[in-house]
């Protein structure tokens, strides 16, 4: 009997685990959800943050500009959260995947996403339901909990 | 000093109630009125009918493309707008439909500058930031 329950706490801890962690901080999901899906620090590795967040003045052709002290705090919790930084499954295969000589500025064209979405057409993810690849909250109704597990996806017509 | 700034305080809360700004807000409409002077002499007040063209009005932008404040904020400032660049819904602009807008003078002036940035590819000067902040509240 007691095996049973161990064995029930272990599946759901794994059903339940997510594959990066959430965001748990006010100002990230403040100033990086305001024009698009709060992306996780554990979905890019530290140096990729680095780049991003030191260049929000002219971020993929938008003014994203933070005072400095916000930026200095978003960027201090996105490298302690970095994939490079975590343990979370998803981000382990990231940091393992993504070649130590190149800084990814997108998580949308590195090995990892293409990998998982090489079944999608290009078109999926440009209909007007979904936008971009970027909008992974349009699909994975879990995007925010951090869970990408392809159980809880569904594709918007 | 206390006392004095009590006073201020005070007359700022009796005009915030005049035109629909809270304290704070008023003061940062007062610091622009004040570089507005000192940039036009004549300068008398604010326009909202200035701010709706240089809202509407399309510019080449940062990307280098046809942009203008209502691409993502729509015309009808009541309504949700949509991001051009991400597809993601905008909350409404008007401070009528959406309670929380120009409250906040610190997200007011980020987003002013970034704004600015990417449909006139420079800084809004203080007359055009304040006959915008006019037009939006008056919608
Ligand atoms: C002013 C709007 C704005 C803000 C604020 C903003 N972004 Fe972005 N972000 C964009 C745009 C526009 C794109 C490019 C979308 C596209 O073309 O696919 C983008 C793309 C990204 C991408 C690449 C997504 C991909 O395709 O893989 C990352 C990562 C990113 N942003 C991180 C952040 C972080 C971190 C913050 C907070 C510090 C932030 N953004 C705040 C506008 C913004
Ligand atoms: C157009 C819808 C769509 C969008 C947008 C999208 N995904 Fe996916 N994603 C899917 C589908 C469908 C699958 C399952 C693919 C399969 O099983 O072949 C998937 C699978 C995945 C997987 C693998 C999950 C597993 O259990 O193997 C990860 C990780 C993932 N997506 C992350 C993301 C991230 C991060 C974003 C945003 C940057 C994103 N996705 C955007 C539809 C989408
Ligand atoms: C590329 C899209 C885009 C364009 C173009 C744009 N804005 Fe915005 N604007 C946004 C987003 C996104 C927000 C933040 C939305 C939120 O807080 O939900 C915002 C917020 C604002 C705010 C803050 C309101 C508040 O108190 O919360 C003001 C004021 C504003 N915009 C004015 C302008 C003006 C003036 C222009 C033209 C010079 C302009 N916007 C052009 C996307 C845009």
């Amino acid at each position: 009997m007691k095996y049973i329950y161990l064995v029930v706490i272990f599946i759901s801890g794994i059903l339940l685990a997510s594959d990066v962690k959430p965001i748990n901080n006010q100002l990230a999901l403040k100033e990086c959800g305001s024009c698009h899906f709060a992306y996780q620090p554990g979905l890019l590795p530290k140096r990729s943050w680095k780049k991003i967040i030191s260049n929000l003045g002219n971020h993929f052709g938008t003014d994203a500009s933070l005072d400095k002290k916000d930026e200095q705090m978003l960027l201090s919790y996105f490298i302690k959260n970095s994939s490079d930084n975590s343990n979370q499954y998803l981000s382990r295969v990231i940091t393992r995947y993504t070649r130590a000589d190149k800084t990814p500025m997108r998580i949308t064209t590195g090995v990892v996403f293409r990998r998982a979405h090489d079944e999608l057409r290009r078109s999926t993810f440009l209909r007007k339901s979904v936008g971009n690849p970027g909008n992974c909250i349009a699909c994975h109704r879990t995007a925010k909990r951090g869970l990408y597990n392809e159980d809880y996806v569904r594709i918007p017509r | 000093m206390m006392k004095k700034s009590f006073i201020v305080l005070f007359v700022f809360a009796i005009l915030a109630n005049a035109n629909g700004f809270n304290p704070q807000m008023q003061q940062y409409i007062n610091q622009l009125k004040t570089q507005a002077q000192k940039s036009k002499s004549n300068f008398v007040d604010f326009s909202a009918k200035r701010g709706e063209q240089i809202f509407v009005s399309e510019h080449i932008g940062k990307r280098g493309k046809n942009i203008s404040c209502s691409s993502c904020h729509s015309t009808n400032l009541r309504q949700i707008g949509k991001n051009v660049h991400t597809g993601k819904s905008i909350k409404p602009l008007s401070p009528l439909a959406n309670a929380k807008r120009l409250s906040r003078v610190k997200d007011v002036k980020k987003w002013l500058r970034r704004n600015f940035n990417d449909v006139y590819k420079r800084q809004g000067t203080a007359i055009e930031k304040g006959d915008v902040l006019y037009y939006i509240n008056s919608k």
